[in-house]
């Protein structure tokens, strides 16, 4: 080592240079955030494997993004394969003798009440609201929509909701695949719902808060 | 800057790499000076270093699956932040000067045995201070790197991102310039 550089070291020891900031206490946010949304997209992994056990037509395209709510999972995918609309919910049933409280729009009875796919389909003029008791973790229920659907997060009063406003696949355990229209669904208390009303989101909101 | 044994360093980077943000957190607090300080004399600005530090640090710690078992863990992470510090130096394209600590004792006094030691002394570190910035951008990094840091030259090759051959020829061209400007 030459005098020169025993100097440079020398000079390095006494820069003024300024205090060294505490980067570990700056960045634990970001890595807590990180964490999270590791644990969010395991979380959304294990609802998109479960999701494979539906007979969805392959011609549907690549998934390009996906929401999952407890029982339900909306795919986002490239191309959104033709479906017919469903007009059969098949027979009517006596709504007491479901296994739950069937929740009803401003507190009115439907027109009917049907039990199919795992949950209850309740009809009501220009509305149709699906209830279902859902464990964590299953999808019993899958809305497929086109790469630029309208599809987002909503919160409906302080219960978290997707909102699909455009024409979309809905897909039901044994079921045949249909074609929906503008769809809301949200998880309140044990209960996952969804209602497909020809309304923009705001009236689907209110209605969806009518529930009780 | 906190040293601790290699062997402790792999247990702490194993277990970051396994998810573990507290182990992270302790490589952050013994690495963060060194961090910080590279990020600052490469991108000489305060706010421009924290930054590269910070998102050096976080993009480490996402980047710990690439980070091949074994090897020292500060150069990799160095290389990280001095990136980061890069970016930002070509983007802000402003320079704070570096300045002494006042009140620095002169340790060597008169007794400077050499022209070369007489930089040891007060008027003579200004004047090699203000020789190593006049340095151009790539000399004066490599002179930061070696010397005012004190990085080894594998840490230093990681920093720059150059072969340790280029280290090794890019060092000697500065020190040769500085010694012209002394002389």
């Amino acid at each position: 080592v030459t005098e020169l550089e025993r100097a440079l070291v020398l000079l390095g020891r006494e820069l003024e240079l300024p205090a060294t900031p505490d980067v570990a206490a700056a960045i634990r946010p970001r890595l807590a955030r990180r964490r999270r949304r590791r644990w969010i997209a395991a979380v959304a992994l294990a609802a998109a494997a479960v999701a494979l056990a539906f007979a969805v037509p392959s011609s549907r395209g690549a998934l390009l993004r996906f929401f999952h709510l407890r029982g339900a999972t909306v795919e986002l995918v490239g191309t959104l394969p033709a479906l017919p609309a469903r007009v059969d919910l098949g027979r009517p049933v006596d709504p007491d003798a479901a296994p739950f409280r069937l929740l009803l729009l401003d507190g009115r009875a439907p027109d009917a009440v049907y039990a199919a796919d795992g949950g209850y389909w309740l009809r009501y003029p220009g509305a149709l609201l699906f209830e279902l008791r859902a464990a964590a973790g299953g999808t019993m229920l899958k809305k497929v929509a086109g790469a630029d659907a309208p599809v987002r997060w909503v919160t409906v009063g302080d219960d978290p909701g997707v909102w699909i406003g455009t024409r979309h696949g809905l897909y039901l355990p044994g079921g045949a695949a249909r074609s929906a229209g503008r769809t809301l669904l949200w998880q309140h208390g044990a209960l996952t719902l969804r209602l497909e009303a020809d309304v923009p989101l705001d009236d689907a909101i209110r209605l969806a808060l009518s529930l009780r | 800057v906190v040293s601790r044994p290699l062997a402790e360093e792999h247990l702490l980077v194993e277990r970051a790499r396994r998810g573990e943000a507290r182990a992270f957190e302790e490589l952050v607090v013994a690495h963060q000076e060194i961090a910080f300080r590279t990020a600052y004399l490469i991108a000489r600005d305060v706010t421009d270093a924290e930054e590269a530090a910070q998102d050096g640090f976080v993009k480490a710690y996402r980047a710990l699956g690439r980070f091949r078992t074994g090897s020292p863990f500060r150069p990799w992470l160095l290389a990280i932040v001095a990136n980061e510090a890069r970016n930002r130096r070509r983007s802000a394209g402003r320079r704070t000067a570096l300045v002494l600590r006042a009140g620095v004792e002169d340790r060597f006094g008169d007794a400077a045995p050499s022209p070369e030691a007489a930089l040891l002394a007060g008027e003579g570190r200004a004047r090699l201070l203000a020789a190593v910035e006049a340095l151009r951008d790539d000399d004066r990094d490599v002179i930061a790197c070696r010397y005012l840091l004190e990085l080894s030259e594998e840490e230093t090759a990681a920093a720059l991102d150059l072969p340790r051959g280029t280290v090794k020829s890019r060092t000697h061209r500065a020190l040769e310039k500085l010694k012209e400007a002394l002389a």
